[in-house]
């Protein structure tokens, strides 16, 4: 996840606009390139896919026109290397269609030439998923960035599949509306990618997932067939329900064009709280309470170790409000009634420092401020990358068990890191375990690697929680599906996708 | 869960700016931090001390002075055990505003809060207030009255340890009554 928009030059106003961020304010530590993908992984052989020539070109520039069609090794950089910086394809080329027309068209074409296809939101994943892995032609969306209708009263969003998840909620904040969902990349990242990984985030706790939330999508797929499913009903049960075959499935059995997001009201008041604890125990007591005590306007409830914070303080000067501890709990509210909110935050502060359980912290309404502590949370996989080589896993766990991978893996990795930690979403048993070293180390890699997918499985936790399977992990899916699903998903995949040209080498092993 | 026989909770207020951070720094941390920004909202944090070798848990809320945090900072008088309203003496118009902080304070705390008036800042050499000054007002309201420098540590710890002694004496009295 990036940070928020605020901060970094870049994250305001990037593909909604057609204008793509560079590295450098992308909050990259250093502009040089990783390794490409096909050397790294060098087990991972190019499939049986037709290779580019100027045919193909020719067809998409009659198509797209010059502008939309870029061919130019250094345009399409950006676009070949993931936001992470572990993996970089070599595609020369890069298509940017502004209507489900034209996606359709590519497609079919893409389908009938057996030509592999990497589509691609914000670039912001974590696992790889939207850069090719090899030389797949890069399907960009973001010029479709239309919002199509709002309605205030039902609160039904429709757009398309390219619109920037922070310009929708500028948008809907209009109309008096909120998306349900934000994270950290919003600043970038794209609806159509955001429900074709079944993004979570921040505030999952409260407003609950995609798979929840959107009500209808237009998917195009491999072979260029549009899948009109996009109604905008709260109840419709009308047959299977086929949105939920694009939500999560990473671009591997269709792309989604168009999404009806079901969206709540914006809160009338927002609170935020940051506090220190100086155990994991204590976190989760702070936790139980607040449930009880701030049941119905709690929106977020996040944890964050001393090794996550001392990144973002160190590396990027962000300032802590309160003093060093071993954990920090970082909850906000939304509700309707300020003063009501405050009352019944106060009341749960005093009981939960009463019994010592939280030792210090700060509690605010004030925008600047509020920001200024989301940072600490939100920018801490940023800093991260000023370390050098980031190992980051994101797993779900028994919340009684939520902190121990960061325990057992500190005793298998001893001081040959320069960081083992986590932060997380303690409201949905999610933390974002991570390694940090100077450089990338194969002989790291084995000792995290497959111990941490044993451990969450053992525990039976989801070596996945919301980042989902991309390039990075299809081998280590059986930790958490069974043979049956994972055999059901891949008939899937040859019914919808048959010559297997979308987002090859991903999500299935 | 902690051992400690006695739990007050402490409430800072006055204007923006007369030094309440710092106040709390220095008793909590021994630390007295520059150019720190304008509190916004409410910071807490807990001290325990030792009274007649008894554990005693001062919760001390620090609270915004800014005119547009007011709305918050009134749910927290409720609860609270000890009020400190502080002033800077080389600040007249912090000393001006004493009347509409007691006002707040009698419309939202509870009638038996310990109040105590502190002039902070008395390491200053341009003085505008005379200790009597503060003194007299401290008495007309019915005030513990102390004088401060949070920059030279001077009667900081003397400040909160008065505090938790006179909160355990009336917590006392009322146990064995």
């Amino acid at each position: 996840m990036l940070s928020r928009g605020v901060k970094q030059l870049g994250r305001l106003r990037p593909c909604s606009q057609g204008i793509l961020p560079s590295f450098a304010c992308r909050g990259f530590a250093s502009p040089t390139l990783p390794e490409l993908t096909k050397d790294r992984y060098p087990h991972v052989k190019r499939g049986e896919f037709a290779k580019l020539d100027q045919n193909h070109l020719k067809f998409f520039r009659d198509l797209l026109g010059e502008n939309r069609v870029l061919n130019d090794p250094s345009d399409c950089e950006i676009y070949n290397v993931d936001w992470n910086r572990n993996v970089r394809g070599y595609s020369d080329c890069v298509l940017k269609p502004k209507t489900t027309q034209e996606v359709s068209q590519i497609l079919s074409f893409c389908n009938e030439h057996r030509l592999a296809v990497s589509p691609q939101g914000g670039n912001t994943g974590l696992v790889g998923g939207s850069v090719p892995v090899f030389d797949e032609i890069v399907l960009s969306l973001s010029l479709m960035n239309n919002i199509i209708s709002v309605d205030d009263t039902s609160g039904i969003l429709v757009c398309e599949g390219g619109c920037v998840l922070e310009y929708l909620d500028e948008q809907l904040a209009n109309h008096g509306l909120m998306m349900p969902l934000d994270l950290g990349a919003k600043g970038s990242c794209q609806i159509g990618g955001n429900v074709s990984t079944n993004a979570g985030g921040l505030r999952l706790l409260r407003y609950g997932n995609l798979q929840g939330n959107v009500l209808g999508i237009e998917a195009v797929k491999a072979n260029g067939e549009i899948l009109d499913c996009l109604s905008a009903l709260k109840k419709d049960n009308t047959g299977f329900h086929l949105k939920h075959l694009f939500i999560g499935s990473e671009g591997a059995l269709g792309v989604v064009t168009k999404v009806a997001i079901q969206c709540p009201a914006k809160p009338q008041a927002v609170n935020l709280a940051f506090l220190g604890v100086k155990s994991f125990d204590n976190i989760l007591t702070t936790f139980r309470r607040a449930k009880r005590e701030l049941g119905e306007i709690l929106s977020s409830f996040e944890m964050i170790d001393e090794q996550s914070i001392g990144a973002v303080m160190g590396h990027l000067k962000v300032k802590s409000p309160i003093d060093n501890h071993p954990f920090y709990v970082l909850f906000e509210t939304q509700g309707s009634n300020d003063a009501h909110d405050q009352e019944k935050i106060h009341r749960f502060l005093e009981n939960i420092m009463g019994d010592g359980t939280v030792l210090d912290g700060t509690v605010t309404n004030e925008p600047s401020k509020m920001r200024a502590i989301w940072d600490l949370r939100e920018r801490i996989a940023e800093a991260f990358l000023h370390d050098g080589y980031v190992f980051k896993y994101d797993i779900t766990l028994p919340l009684e068990k939520f902190y121990s991978i960061v325990d057992v893996m500190r005793e298998r990795l001893g001081s040959d890191v320069l960081r083992c930690c986590g932060y997380g979403h303690i409201g949905d048993g999610n933390i974002h375990f991570t390694v940090t070293t100077k450089e990338f180390s194969k002989d790291i890699l084995k000792r995290i690697e497959p111990f941490v997918y044993e451990f969450t499985s053992e525990l039976k936790g989801s070596i996945s929680a919301e980042h989902g399977i991309g390039f990075r992990k299809p081998q280590y899916i059986h930790y958490s599906k069974s043979d049956a699903a994972i055999h059901l998903m891949k008939e899937l995949k040859k019914l919808m996708d048959p010559k297997g040209i979308l987002n090859p080498y991903k999500v299935l092993p | 869960m902690d051992d400690y026989k006695f739990l007050f909770k402490v409430v800072l207020v006055g204007n923006a700016g007369v030094g309440k951070t710092c106040l709390v720094r220095r008793f909590t941390q021994g630390l007295f931090p520059p150019g720190q920004g304008a509190t916004i909202g409410v910071d807490f944090m807990i001290k325990t001390v030792d009274v007649d070798n008894e554990k005693v848990k001062l919760q001390i809320w620090d609270t915004a002075g800014q005119e547009r945090f007011r709305s918050i900072t009134q749910s927290y008088y409720r609860s609270a055990h000890a009020l400190i309203l502080v002033y800077d003496i080389s600040c007249q118009p912090t000393f001006d505003c004493l009347p509409d902080w007691l006002r707040e304070i009698e419309e939202y705390a509870s009638s038996k809060v310990l109040r105590v008036l502190v002039g902070n800042k008395i390491d200053r050499e341009d003085r505008e207030i005379p200790t009597h000054v503060g003194e007299e007002f401290a008495e007309r309201h019915n005030m513990y009255f102390l004088e401060t420098s949070a920059k030279e540590a001077e009667n900081v710890e003397k400040l909160f340890m008065q505090i938790a002694e006179d909160l355990m004496k009336v917590s006392r009295f009322l146990c064995d009554n």
